[in-house]
């Protein structure tokens, strides 16, 4: 059983209280029409699934019900960061607005 | 004369509750507030503020609860629209929740049973309130001025949760007043 700090409740709660809501900072692309088939399908269906860290989003279901980042280790469990939604990918490379 | 009971259960009658969203950086949503109500809205986590009939707990950063003596609500409700400017939602959700009272010397080890949340005095003091599980079944949970606890429920769950902590309480003698 994970222990999560929720970063809205700023506490440590259990496991059973959260749903997770697969991998984090997926990007819809700007203009999905002028995507092939392969690459719209990539965006839908297709996630990283690493072994080791992992970015994704959990949501405090039992709780607050807000949807929140989590970088887990998905070897060992470990919950190594938890930050609130909208923060954008600490991992990114740095952008350039159009 | 019997032991006093370890645990007691009752059902709060005569209870309305709104669910409030709102922005709590607007100062019209909390001016509209404390006219309303005579309390703030708790901006803490997991918190409430209450004042004489009137309790306003902490769901999320933007949604709180607001219970209010039953027949309020229509008026509380009305006053919230009137004078917040911000984005608001009040909606009266009276019907579908249940207020119960746990209280006795052994509440706290019973909801410590029956709930993965530390229920612990030291970590959960009167003026904490928080949401969570029993079993399969969410629940807020108030710690309210005298030591005791005040569970608000879906209705729908009403059943099940009373099981629950019925069987929790087992041990402790539970003399369940529903009214």
């Amino acid at each position: 059983m994970l222990h999560i700090r929720c970063p809205y409740c700023q506490e440590m709660r259990s496991e059973e209280e959260f749903s997770n809501a697969g991998e984090a900072h997926i990007r819809r692309p700007p203009d999905p029409a002028a995507l092939s088939d392969a690459e719209w399908g990539d965006y839908l269906h297709f996630r990283k699934n690493p072994r080791g860290p992992h970015r994704e989003v959990w949501v405090h279901t039992a709780g607050c019900r807000r949807y929140f980042n989590v970088l887990r280790d998905t070897v060992s469990y470990e919950i190594l960061d938890v930050y609130p939604a909208g923060v954008p990918d600490p991992d990114a490379p740095e952008e350039t607005t159009p | 004369m019997p032991e006093a009971p370890g645990v007691e259960y009752r059902e709060i009658p005569g209870r309305g509750c709104l669910n409030l969203r709102g922005d709590a950086d607007d100062p019209t949503l909390r001016d509209a507030t404390a006219t309303t109500l005579g309390t703030e809205l708790p901006t803490e986590p997991c918190s409430w503020q209450s004042s004489g009939d009137t309790r306003a707990c902490w769901l999320g950063p933007d949604e709180w609860l607001l219970i209010v003596p039953d027949g309020e609500q229509s008026r509380v409700e009305q006053q919230l629209r009137e004078a917040v400017s911000g984005p608001l939602s009040v909606v009266d959700v009276s019907g579908g929740f249940v207020h119960a009272n746990l209280g006795g010397d052994n509440a706290a080890k019973v909801l410590q049973k029956s709930s993965p949340y530390d229920f612990h005095p030291r970590n959960f003091p009167p003026g904490r309130c928080v949401q969570t599980v029993f079993a399969q079944a969410g629940a807020l949970v108030v710690a309210i001025e005298d030591g005791s606890f005040v569970l608000i429920f879906r209705r729908s769950y009403a059943d099940y949760l009373v099981h629950w902590i019925a069987d929790a309480a087992e041990e402790y003698g539970y003399p369940m007043h529903r009214t």
